[in-house]
């Protein structure tokens, strides 16, 4: 035993209690839950509130989550620098045509953007500017428009690279390159119906579209975007041979971006280097103290063996590997809704992670049923990031987005539950290198 | 006068922070092309600076992010008149507060029990990292400090919305 004076089953209420409790009233989140251990921490003789110091400086203490700040630069200097224009316009030639032009345009260039940056809220701020706006001029209604600039930018953590790739990795020691490989294919699949559901959109509600772009413009766009469209080859092409960590990939992937914006499309000053930094900063800063006091909170559930006691009940219902599937994924999307994913990866997959041990689940496979159910928590009310910047950016509730994201969903999830049932979906591309390469 | 005070330290946090980001790249970098042109020095501590600018470019973020109010949270509260907002927003400030002086305290311990350690690689002083924690505490407790005299006003009937 660990001589605490609390049982597990007391300070899991306490220190949930307290989480909850202040988050209702809106004491921020990252607050709330480094003040949900204070309580614990008191009473216990063997710890001090000095603990939360210690844990918070630990996460910030670490080379993976230098990924976070690199991949939201990376995202600012591809606005400033002129990247994200040539890839709207080659977009616009590739999907323009199809009903719901725009809206299709805004979910390629998620597909684009999620190819270069991996981090969906750097996605969710820079297209809400880009799309939202535009949109209500055309005509398209704002719950709409909320909703599929965010549920497009999720896929900015499921197609590679991907910061929740990233920490996911290096926390459960998992190959980054494999997970990089696993994400492709779902990643598109999402891509894929979420045109669809625009495409119904469209047709039932009549949104506009544009005209068929000619064969050369086309190709001159994508000439143009050539460079650009490199980055994940690069990123990915580097990590899978072994030329650059995950962290270090998203470094390459800033200096790629600057590389491109100062010398290639030469639309970079000063100025906008200058807030492209300071917003990677303060973004990263908020983003990244919520993972101090969550991993804090984490230590403390570790302490007590709360995860142990919650999994005693649930290994001894006997789930096979899909079974096992659904509870992981229905535990990530309801976790999904109250915290951020990497908070929610560092207490809640290290809890999950001796289940799918014992039923054994690829490793793999696990982490991709994970980073895609947290992605679709970044829409989920009431704490869905990407859904809260788009909606604040449109200037609507967001209560009034919450049908249209629903809508959407529905046909994601369904890829969710194929990725679940069919392991060879996202398990077919990293299957290709032998073991042991990646 | 207070708020001069804390509008130009919110402004010199500001210019840290772009600084620190910018030189975030540059040991990584160096990490990078190390190993593959012989011409840059593979120095061992590349990594470790990398986690010290990268410590204190969250710490700042975090504090600036007090003063800006983006911190996320969670909104489940229907809309309310202009006073109730604000007796919502003082309680909740308090509680910032709290964490805040947490921090200033054990911040504190933490930087004095680190006071004669050297980091591993770079045998940087580690105070130099821990003393973010106290600082932190202290701007926070500044900055929350002008939102909570604000609500106070609100509450206290001010005309609502009007700016000291």
């Amino acid at each position: 035993m660990t001589g605490a004076a609390l049982t597990p089953g007391m300070a899991s209420l306490l220190l949930f209690g307290v989480f909850f409790g202040l988050m209702f009233l809106r004491v921020p989140v990252a607050v709330a839950l480094g003040l949900a251990c204070l309580p614990a921490l008191v009473i216990e003789d063997r710890l001090s509130p000095m603990t939360l110091v210690q844990e918070t400086f630990n996460s910030y203490n670490s080379f993976i989550l230098l990924a976070v700040p690199f991949f939201l630069l990376t995202a600012n200097l591809m606005n400033v620098g002129g990247i994200t224009d040539r890839l709207v316009r080659l977009s616009r030639d590739l999907v323009g045509h199809f009903p719901g032009g725009l809206a299709q345009v805004n979910v390629v260039l998620s597909i684009f953007f999620a190819g270069i940056s991996g981090s969906s809220t750097a996605d969710a701020a820079s297209q809400s500017k880009l799309f939202i706006d535009a949109q209500r001029k055309e005509g398209y209604d704002d719950s709409f428009s909320v909703a599929i600039t965010a549920v497009s930018a999720v896929l900015a953590v499921i197609i590679p690279p991907s910061i929740l790739m990233i920490v996911w990795g290096g926390l459960l020691t998992v190959s980054i390159g494999g997970l990089f490989l696993a994400g492709i294919i779902p990643g598109l699949a999402i891509g894929l119906v979420q045109m669809a559901t625009v495409h119904a959109y469209a047709k039932l509600r009549g949104y506009p579209t544009y005209p068929r772009a000619t064969l050369a413009e086309t190709v001159k766009a994508l000439a143009v975007s050539v460079p650009a469209l490199m980055t994940p080859v690069i990123i990915i092409g580097g990590k899978i041979f072994g030329w650059f960590t995950a962290t270090e990939s998203a470094c390459i992937a800033v200096l790629y971006a600057g590389v491109l914006s100062i010398f290639v499309y030469r639309e970079m000053n000063l100025k906008g280097l200058n807030s492209a930094l300071l917003d990677t900063g303060k973004l990263a800063g908020i983003a990244l103290f919520c993972v101090g006091t969550a991993s804090a909170f984490g230590w403390l559930l570790a302490y007590y063996q709360i995860p142990k006691v919650l999994l005693s009940g649930v290994s001894g219902w006997g789930m096979g590997i899909i079974a096992t599937g659904f509870f992981i994924a229905a535990v990530f999307l309801v976790v999904g809704c109250f915290l951020d994913a990497i908070p929610a990866i560092i207490i809640v997959g290290t809890i999950l992670e001796p289940l799918t041990k014992i039923v054994g689940m690829d490793p793999i496979h696990f982490a991709m049923i994970g980073i895609v159910s947290l992605a679709f928590g970044l829409v989920t009310p009431p704490y869905g990031l990407c859904l809260m910047i788009a909606c604040s950016i449109a200037g609507i509730p967001m209560r009034a987005a919450l049908k249209d994201t629903f809508i959407m969903l529905l046909p994601m999830l369904a890829v969710l539950a194929l990725v679940i049932v069919w392991p060879e979906f996202s398990l077919f591309l990293p299957r290709l290198f032998p073991p042991g390469t990646l | 006068m207070y708020r001069k005070f804390t509008a130009f330290y919110a402004k010199l946090l500001s210019w840290v922070l772009v600084a620190s980001v910018a030189i975030l790249i540059i040991p990584v970098s160096m990490q990078i092309f190390s190993r593959t042109i012989p011409l840059i020095p593979a120095y061992i501590w590349t990594e470790e600076l990398a986690r010290l600018m990268f410590v204190w470019s969250v710490m700042i973020g975090a504090m600036i992010g007090i003063r800006e109010g983006t911190h996320f949270e969670v909104d489940v509260w229907p809309q309310m008149g202009p006073r109730p907002t604000a007796a919502l927003k003082l309680v909740a400030g308090l509680f910032v507060m709290v964490f805040a002086l947490v921090f200033v305290w054990w911040g504190w311990e933490f930087t004095w029990s680190a006071r004669n350690r050297i980091s591993e690689l770079a045998e940087l002083p580690l105070w130099m990292i821990h003393v973010a924690w106290p600082l932190a505490g202290v701007t926070w407790a500044l900055f929350q400090g002008e939102h909570l005299y604000d609500h106070a006003r609100v509450l206290m009937n001010a005309a609502p919305g009007s700016k000291s």
